[in-house]
């Protein structure tokens, strides 16, 4: 019993001292050699954000783990009955402990509370940090409430340049089953299949679907927002470097999910608008035959939305009127 | 809900053990009656939710078009006759602790009949609605709220008609008149009705809030 | 104990002994009676009749009838097949009669081994039931599990065609959830709850019975989608996938609410069994730990399981009576669905991660020779979990574009749910502190679920960081999460209990050398599986996918291969459960592990009523290492079997070897 409140001490000491350089040991060659290269990467400064914020979360989370195995593999090599441990002590002591137990509630409160307060800012500094806002998003980036009034209105062309400098560039994301294609608002709305986007830009993603749901995921990007039915799902993200990057489906949408990819390209502005003018001019007789832009569009003969059958050649089977019409009797 | 307390086959050798196992008994009747209420208020908050849900994303601009309304008089009616369930279980309850047993019969079965009509009325309703389930947010909400009172008036009057059906069995054991028996089985079976009884007004107080949304509204 | 002082005679006199009812046939030993057989047979021709009766009522729409397509049919045929099951087994035997007022049947007076077939009101044939229950869904989705990794070997479609794939996963993921919210209640919940509490019995045996029952109808349920042609949204069922779904989505909906009121039904029993049959003397800080944790979980299915029954009723309607509840075009919403199931769906996954909890914590202090550490902080950790798990759930909406500003509050709710469950490390750390450690099978397992569950809750603070779901939601990040979590946890746990407890509940040891076999396996190949997935998933591959980038196909058959032995470990447990409990059973000591808990100080086998006299509890079962600790209970005199002598040389061990 006498030599417990000695050993007590030693075996927390040396605990302690495992943990501290085997933490900052993990910590700095986490930070360093993997940290950089954590996805999604760098393309953008949201995937810049998100991925400091992966590294942050790690390199708190990397201490913690330690400590719990260190502990653990303490427990296991020094107190088990085979290497004849201590001599286990039961009673009050060995019930509570008010101080650790203080301790513990304290620093995981801290924690916890720090993780969310620096998530939360994270969050709103970086608009959203590439996840879907909704159709009302709350955190826009600068010029994204006017380019995304101009893309509705089609008053706008081209790459919108704002009063500060920042440019910005609406794009559409339309998912189905089982595809991507994407809408170009201020190029005269035309729609491809293949998702081209300037250097340097803000973008903002109007993401939508025809049917099921389905989730845009801009792996590179650091973007991922559903594409709801009905449901303008916006997206920001400011692109920095050129480069292709990967758009998968990240909800499942029936059979073919998961096919549903394709890549997408960051290019120069110049070459931006190069591609985009030449493609609205090429696919100029089909945007004639699209609906016109709009935030969703609703495949059937309602017109509540969007239509996207051309009016008259599908008779309605009901209309919003008679649906709270009484029936005929039978 | 559960079977009257007759003393179970357990070796209860000492009047400590029976007592004790008498007073589990009653206090579980007790809890699984309040337990039963917490699911049936998460059930209820389920359709309030889709309600209130559908009502204010009023997709496609069909929450509710020209406002259309179940048949009001049905409602009033089923509603009318669930509260009337619920008085008369409450009503019987009151005389049954009085030891006024046949009262309690004759409001019971009246609360039976009375729930009766009103899953007949429920049931029915389905063939007066003027818009057919899909029509709109409301009609699938009415739709979804009308199976689930089914199923509560059925549970509720069963619950109603199996204690009334013991009574009947063990009238000897309840006494009759003023006197009220104390015996444990008797005891068991009050705190049944209790839960019961208690149950019922929660039902009628459901009952009144989805007539407001429904009906009212 | 009081006796209440008015009429105690009165109480000692009125109870006349039960009478001796003639036993129902229904009840009878042998075949003509009932039992599994007459609930397949009841099943069968419940499916038929519901069957017929659906294509009957929709007669008027020839391209309907007898498609194959017919919602209603196939609704009614599986409602059929599960009242049919019911009435078959004798579930509904009572209920029935019990509208003529007729008193409950005598209990079952099967003896030997048919009452396990049996609607047995007994909790422990019921936990005995629970066991192979459970593993038969475990079985079950562990098998689909290999045909998903066999198909992930590849970056393209190479075995099954994506249909099938997108069947598989569905079924893989809808059972082992439905598996998971059961495994620990079901089976180790309803043998252990009245023996550690030190009752006799449990408040609801009917309900009891019924949550079982039912529970293998639902498998009956969710086993038919596959041939109906499956259902392609994955154990979430989002719409309008489901609406678009065929005959397959009504299993699942069906099968969700089927099992849905076994979970409210057993829950429920739990739940009222523990807070009124506790043994006298058994205050609130008495009660064990495991029933703590088994309390909290009850609590969770009763109340949050009505919102999945209400959701999956809303499904079906949607399909059979054309309602619109989830159809955004008609008024309904898509985001309704997503609401409520995650409101059930995120109290469920505490439904299953506190069970894990409560038996790593009553197992620690047995195989430490030390009292439970922080046992208030365990007690309340848990109730803790329960009341902020039903404020969590928009957490796996983060992306979906619902309440984007609610962000921020479900980031904050759901890290501050980490600040109790990481009590179960505080109460584990402190229980080892200075121990004398036995590394016993269930102590390995105790501590594997340390191990994987740090992993699984650190994961989980990144997922629940906004910023970095965007990279890791709908992943194989989140996929390794979860399963860390629930297979790192909670089956680490169960196997951890089973290996613990199977010696109470059937008197046989397992194999200890297969037991380190199936620990090792089970243990490394499980981490060699499901981590490098947090990797895959952060290089960018979605949950659910037949084809990945092919650069990610040396770690994805890592991850099978992994797989296949980690299924090899599961054979080896079957196999040694077989070896044994029949081919080579070695009879277990009273006491194996020298637990003080209460559940080992009543005789070997369990006697029917459990108890020969109802005990009083002087104490907590903690008391390790602690000479001159006060007896657990006072058994009345009545000798409660041998392990009573077991108990009181294990309290004193500490003391004798100083």
């Amino acid at each position: 019993m006498a030599n417990n409140s000695q050993d007590t001490p030693r075996d927390l000491r040396k605990m302690t001292g495992i943990w501290v350089v085997l933490s900052v040991a993990a910590d700095l060659l986490f930070w360093f050699l993997v940290g950089p290269h954590v996805p999604p990467g760098r393309m953008t400064e949201t995937a810049k954000n998100n991925q400091l914020d992966f590294n942050i979360l790690l390199v708190i989370a990397l201490p913690v783990i330690i400590g719990v195995w260190v502990y653990m593999g303490y427990a296991i090599t020094h107190w088990s009955a085979k290497r004849n441990g201590p001599e286990p002590v039961g009673g009050a002591s060995a019930r509570s402990n008010k101080k650790a137990q203080v301790w513990w509630i304290a620093v995981t409160s801290f924690v916890v509370l720090f993780l969310a307060g620096f998530g939360t800012v994270a969050l709103i500094v970086d608009h959203g940090s590439g996840g879907g806002e909704g159709p009302n998003p709350v955190w826009m980036p600068a010029g994204a409430a006017r380019a995304e009034t101009a893309a509705i209105n089609g008053t706008g062309t081209g790459i919108l340049t704002e009063p500060g400098g920042e440019h910005v560039l609406p794009v559409q994301v339309i998912g189905q089953q089982w595809k991507f294609t994407y809408r170009y608002p201020t190029f005269g709305g035309f729609e491809s299949s293949q998702l081209m986007l300037p250097a340097n830009t803000t973008i903002a993603f109007n993401v939508t679907s025809l049917d099921v749901i389905h989730s845009f995921w801009a792996y590179q990007l650091s973007v991922k927002a559903d594409a709801n039915p009905g449901v303008n799902n916006v997206a920001f993200t400011e692109t920095k470097n050129v480069g292709n990057f990967t758009v998968r489906c990240s909800e499942l949408c029936g059979l073919w999910h998961g096919a549903m990819f394709n890549y997408g390209s960051v290019v120069s502005p110049s070459d931006f608008v190069t591609w985009a003018t030449t493609t609205e001019a090429a696919n100029h007789a089909n945007t004639k035959d699209l609906p016109p832009f709009a935030w969703t569009y609703t495949p059937d003969a309602n017109n509540a939305a969007g239509g996207w059958f051309p009016d008259g050649t599908v008779t309605p089977y009901s209309t919003v009127e008679t649906y709270g019409a009484k029936q005929p009797a039978s | 809900m559960t079977d009257i307390f007759k003393g179970s086959k357990a070796p209860n050798a000492t009047p400590e053990e029976r007592e004790f196992e008498l007073r589990a008994h009653l206090g579980s009747i007790w809890t699984g009656g309040r337990l039963f209420i917490g699911m049936y208020t998460f059930m209820l908050a389920s359709i309030a939710f889709a309600y209130f849900y559908l009502r204010s994303s009023n997709n496609a601009q069909l929450w509710r078009p020209n406002h259309i309304t179940a048949p009001t008089y049905y409602g009033f009616f089923i509603y009318g006759f669930m509260v009337l369930t619920a008085i008369l279980a409450i009503y019987g309850q009151w005389r049954l602790r009085k030891g006024e047993v046949a009262d309690w019969q004759v409001a019971g079965w009246t609360g039976v009949a009375s729930g009766l009509i009103a899953l007949f009325l429920q049931i029915w309703e389905f063939t007066r609605v003027p818009f057919y389930p899909g029509s709109s947010g409301y009609a699938s909400t009415f739709i979804g709220y009308a199976v689930m009172n089914i199923g509560t008036i059925v549970v509720g009057t069963y619950w109603l008609e199996t204690t009334l059906a013991r009574g009947l069995r063990m009238r000897k054991e309840l006494g009759d008149g003023a006197e009220i028996s104390s015996s444990p089985a008797a005891q068991s079976f009050r705190a049944n009705v209790a839960s019961m009884t208690y149950n019922w007004g929660f039902i009628a107080l459901g009952a009144t809030l989805f007539l407001v949304l429904f009906y009212l509204m | 104990m009081t006796i209440s002082a008015e009429r105690p005679t009165e109480v000692a006199t009125s109870v006349a002994p039960p009478a001796r009812v003639s036993t129902p046939w229904t009840q009878r030993p042998g075949w003509m009676s009932q039992h599994l057989g007459t609930a397949i047979v009841g099943g069968f021709l419940g499916y038929i009749l519901g069957h017929w009766f659906g294509n009957y009522i929709s007669s008027s729409y020839p391209y309907i009838v007898n498609s194959g397509q017919n919602s209603i049919a196939v609704t009614l045929a599986l409602t059929g097949m599960v009242v049919g099951w019911l009435l078959g087994i004798g579930a509904l035997n009572y209920p029935l009669a019990k509208l003529i007022g007729k008193d409950a049947p005598a209990e079952s007076e099967v003896k030997g081994w048919s009452k396990y077939f049996r609607y047995s009101t007994d909790h422990k044939v019921v936990g005995m039931q629970y066991v192979v229950g459970v593993l038969l869904f475990m079985f079950t989705g562990g098998l689909l599990a290999m045909a998903i990794r066999t198909e992930l070997l590849n970056p393209t479609t190479h075995v099954f065609g994506p249909g099938t794939y997108i069947e598989i996963v569905s079924e893989h993921g809808t059972i082992m959830m439905m598996m998971a919210t059961s495994i620990i209640v079901g089976p180790l919940g309803n043998y252990l709850v009245p023996l550690m509490i030190g009752s006799r019995r449990m408040a609801f045996p009917r309900i009891e019975a019924f949550s079982f029952w039912i529970f293998i109808a639902g498998y009956m349920v969710i086993f038919s989608a596959l041939p109906y042609g499956g259902f392609s949204t994955g154990w979430t069922g989002y719409a309008p996938l489901q609406t678009q779904n065929g005959p397959g989505m009504i299993s699942y909906l069906l099968g969700f609410a089927v099992i849905g009121m076994g979970m409210m039904a057993a829950g429920f029993n739990i739940a009222v069994s523990i807070i009124n049959y506790r043994a006298p003397g058994m205050t609130w800080s008495r009660v064990p730990i495991f029933v703590w944790s088994i309390l909290a979980t009850a609590s969770l299915l009763t109340l949050a399981t009505p919102v999945l029954f209400a959701g999956g009723l809303f499904g079906i309607l949607d399909k059979t009576v054309q309602t619109a509840f989830y159809v955004d075009e008609h008024g309904g919403s898509s985001y309704l669905w997503q609401n409520l199931f995650w409101f059930f769906g995120h109290p469920e996954v505490y439904i299953m991660a506190l069970p894990g909890f409560g038996i790593v914590a009553e197992i620690l202090p047995v195989f430490t020779r030390k009292p439970l550490f922080a046992y208030k902080v365990a007690a309340s950790g848990m109730i803790g979990v329960a009341l902020l798990s039903f404020f969590v759930w928009q957490h796996h909406l983060f992306q979906s574009g619902i309440n984007p500003d609610m962000r921020p509050l479900f980031m904050l709710t759901t890290e501050l749910i980490s600040i109790p469950t990481g009590f179960i490390f505080l109460v584990g750390m402190g229980t080892l502190y200075r121990a004398k450690i036995r590394f016993e099978i269930p102590m390995l397992f105790a501590m594997a679920l340390f191990f994987n569950f740090l992993i699984g809750g650190v994961t989980g603070v990144f997922l629940s960081d906004v910023p970095v779901n965007v990279t890791v939601h709908g992943g194989f990040f989140v996929l390794s999460h979860f399963h860390y979590t629930i297979m790192g946890g909670l089956l680490f746990a169960f196997m951890a209990g089973l290996y613990f407890w199977l010696p109470k509940m059937t008197g046989r040891m397992m194999n200890k050398k297969l037991g380190l076999i199936h620990f090792w396996m089970m243990f490394v190949f499980f981490n060699l599986t499901f981590f490098p997935m947090f990797i895959i998933g952060l290089l960018g591959q979605p949950r659910r996918v037949f084809t990945y980038a092919s650069n990610l196909q040396g770690l994805n058959d890592f991850s099978s291969i992994s797989a296949f032995l980690l299924g090899l470990s599961f054979l080896v447990f079957a196999f040694n459960l077989v070896w044994s409990m029949w081919i080579s059973p070695e009879k277990a000591p009273a006491n194996p592990w020298d637990s003080l808990g209460l559940e080992w100080q009543t005789a070997s086998p369990v006697p029917a009523h459990n108890f020969d006299r109802i005990p009083v509890i002087m104490t907590d079962p903690y008391h390790y290492s602690e000479p001159g600790a006060p007896a657990l209970a006072d058994f009345g005199g009545a000798s409660s079997g041998a392990a009573t002598s077991d108990s009181h040389s294990a309290k004193n061990e500490g003391a004798d070897n100083d």
